[in-house]
């Protein structure tokens, strides 16, 4: 216990035993990688010694500073904390909750606090502005350096532009995306509001340490991303929570192919299959990423050669079809041919799964010299101004908007029901993060998932179509 | 608010299905505030629950429960949801129902055991959920010490009170 400035943690050893105990004598239909999930039954002391990256993650941030295991409940110290529009008014109400009458007392280290205002930048309604104004007298009153105010955009992908997180590090968010994080080779979790008040105040918290599916992913990566096909096309095969409260490790030969775009697909998308983390191995895609945006030190963290998994599967992505996911559900996933010919009234691209210069370069490839289909709003949102002016400086803005797309501010409203509303009966197809009913206003709506080739195919096509077929080129 | 793990909990079934999400239960981008929302939550799978909910009726659902958004789901419990029960549950779902001390329980195969409409009684301490008019019972899982003790705290925020002025006082 040997954590500076705090106290007791919540849990003794004494306690901490029991609770192994308790673990153990749980119902054998116990489903694997829930909550409170028991041990394997050929988990042999021998075994143990051997971990997984989310394991070894969590060790090191283990306040008891003991190794830990899958299945293990421990307190963990937290190396940042990313919170946006929820800075204010939740946090403000939440501390009157627990009887903080003049708001939260203190944050535990104000370099570690990390606020940045995406859902609600530009401000679309009085109400919004009020609680900005109120987030900013907050981060003055509570001495929070880090403080993006005056730029929209969305805050998982600040955290990357502005090296905010790093490998190794465990860094948590009230937003479930920050799991995309993982990317990185950075412990990103996304956590409640509730946890997040008591991060803010004492640096730490409680953690369960996941089970670990295996995600070898081989084949060759083409020159357009592939990265939002891959997470859908796992959904549909596995289930819309295969990796439900486990952590992923991305392995296997694409693995190094891939651009840190399309890796922060991959991890953004792990809670949408219910993991806890999405984490990449650290590698030279990741060295030369993080060199770019801080020095700060870090300490990457690996998986041990013979790690145990909870489970292994394995995609040859040369053998993958592109697919979408049909509304409502992430996880009711076809190849696109299935649903060719559909109508559609909007095409999105953006969100903290799909915003990145890479998935808005591959749009405005497909797009140049071409039309959106007349009708049709293709919106394209950056996910952040980094971004955005990374797609001005390449010419794709001009290529985008001369072809009928609209872009629209960075920041997380073209995912949510903020911005491009759709009417009933009208149909959308999105490369963001969701389509679950009413997610873009109507409950009378449908939205399909696909990346953000299929998505730019759609909206030259005024349907929905294999982009194969809409971009001879391909 | 609190509630006793250690009261048994008896009532009307209110059944879902599988993957139910928190933009379903907790749509506050359109509905902002809780006297909204309790006219609207998971009126995208039954249109007629906000209406005819009542105090004391509990919640049945199938495997992922919650999942998607970080979005808590207190407004189940402000139309009176006494308890929700599941297959299996989105670890922020089960997060936010342990943080603000929400009754959720974990019950592998509750779906099997009882109807939409029918009775179901959640006794935690003898770990059992059963329908009274079949006798089938499912087993409830337990919450390790840590879990229990945040919860019959009142929650997280309760918890994070009573250390930091324990630290304040050392």
């Amino acid at each position: 216990m040997t954590h500076p400035h705090l106290g007791p943690p919540l849990e003794g050893e004494d306690e901490k035993s029991a609770s192994r105990k308790n673990v153990a004598h749980l119902s054998p239909l116990v489903p694997q990688g829930d909550l409170l999930r028991g041990k394997r039954e050929d988990e042999k002391p021998a075994l143990r010694g051997k971990q997984t990256m989310a394991e070894k993650l969590l060790s090191r941030h283990n306040l008891a500073g003991t190794p830990v295991y899958a299945g293990d409940i421990i307190e963990a110290r937290i190396d940042g904390a990313m919170c946006h529009y929820h800075a204010a008014e939740p946090m403000h109400d939440l501390a009157l909750q627990a009887g903080f009458n003049d708001g939260l007392p203190r944050v535990w280290d104000p370099d570690r606090v990390f606020i940045l205002l995406d859902h609600h930048q530009p401000t679309l309604n009085q109400a919004q502005a009020d609680k900005n104004a109120l987030i900013r007298h907050e981060v003055n009153r509570l001495g929070i350096k880090c403080f993006h105010d005056a730029e929209p955009g969305i805050a998982h992908q600040m955290m990357a532009d502005y090296g905010l997180m790093r490998p190794g590090e465990l860094v948590v968010g009230n937003d479930s995306h920050t799991i995309s994080y993982g990317a990185l080779n950075c412990g990103g979790a996304g956590i409640t509001r509730a946890d997040m008040f008591f991060v803010l105040l004492f640096g730490e918290l409680w953690f369960q340490v996941p089970p670990t599916v295996k995600v070898v992913l081989d084949g060759k990566q083409p020159d357009y991303p592939i990265a939002k096909d891959i997470i859908l096309y796992l959904a549909g095969k596995y289930g819309d929570d295969f990796a439900g409260s486990m952590s992923i490790e991305y392995a296997g030969a694409l693995v190094p192919q891939l651009s840190i775009d399309s890796r922060m697909c991959l991890s953004a998308h792990g809670v949408e299959v219910g993991a806890k983390f999405a984490m990449f191995p650290f590698d030279e895609v990741t060295r030369e990423f993080v060199k770019k945006r801080t020095d700060k030190p870090y300490e990457p963290v690996a998986a041990d050669a013979d790690a145990i998994y909870e489970k292994e599967i394995r995609l040859n992505v040369d053998e993958m079809p592109f697919v979408v996911a049909k509304p409502h559900q992430f996880g009711n996933v076809c190849p696109v041919g299935e649903v060719s010919g559909t109508r559609i009234n909007q095409a999105q691209i953006g969100s903290c799964a799909n915003g990145r210069f890479e998935d808005i370069e591959s749009a405005a490839r497909m797009l140049k010299g071409r039309k959106v289909a007349k009708g049709v709003r293709f919106l394209i949102s950056p996910a952040s101004q980094q971004v955005y002016l990374q797609c001005l400086k390449a010419g794709h803005v001009e290529t985008l908007v001369e072809a009928g797309a609209q872009v629209i501010t960075p920041g997380c409203g073209i995912c949510q029901p903020k911005v491009g509303f759709l009417s009933d009966g009208e149909v959308c197809i999105t490369a963001t993060t969701r389509n679950f009913k009413g997610r873009k206003g109507s409950q009378q709506a449908e939205i399909y998932l696909g990346g953000p080739l299929t998505v730019a195919a759609a909206a030259v096509a005024g349907s929905i179509e294999n982009p194969k077929e809409v971009f001879d080129e391909l | 608010m609190s509630f006793d793990l250690d009261k048994p909990i008896k009532g009307r079934v209110w059944k879902f299905g599988d993957s139910v999400e928190t933009d379903a239960i907790n749509p506050y981008y359109q509905y902002p505030t809780m006297e909204e929302l309790k006219l609207h939550t998971l009126e995208a799978y039954r249109p007629e629950f906000p209406q005819e909910v009542k105090p004391g009726d509990i919640l049945v659902a199938g495997r992922n429960f919650g999942c998607g958004s970080s979005r808590p789901g207190l407004v189940l419990r402000e139309v009176g949801i006494a308890a929700i029960v599941v297959e299996s549950v989105s670890r922020l779902f089960m997060r936010n129902s342990i943080a603000r001390a929400m009754p959720i329980f974990m019950a592998p195969g509750i779906t099997g055991i009882v109807n939409d409409g029918e009775t179901l009684e959640v006794d935690y301490p003898k770990g059992i959920a059963r329908n009274p008019a079949t006798g089938k019972t499912v087993a409830i899982r337990a919450f390790p010490p840590l879990i229990e003790r945040i919860v019959n705290a009142g929650g997280l925020l309760e918890f994070a009170r009573q250390r930091y002025l324990a630290e304040k006082n050392v």
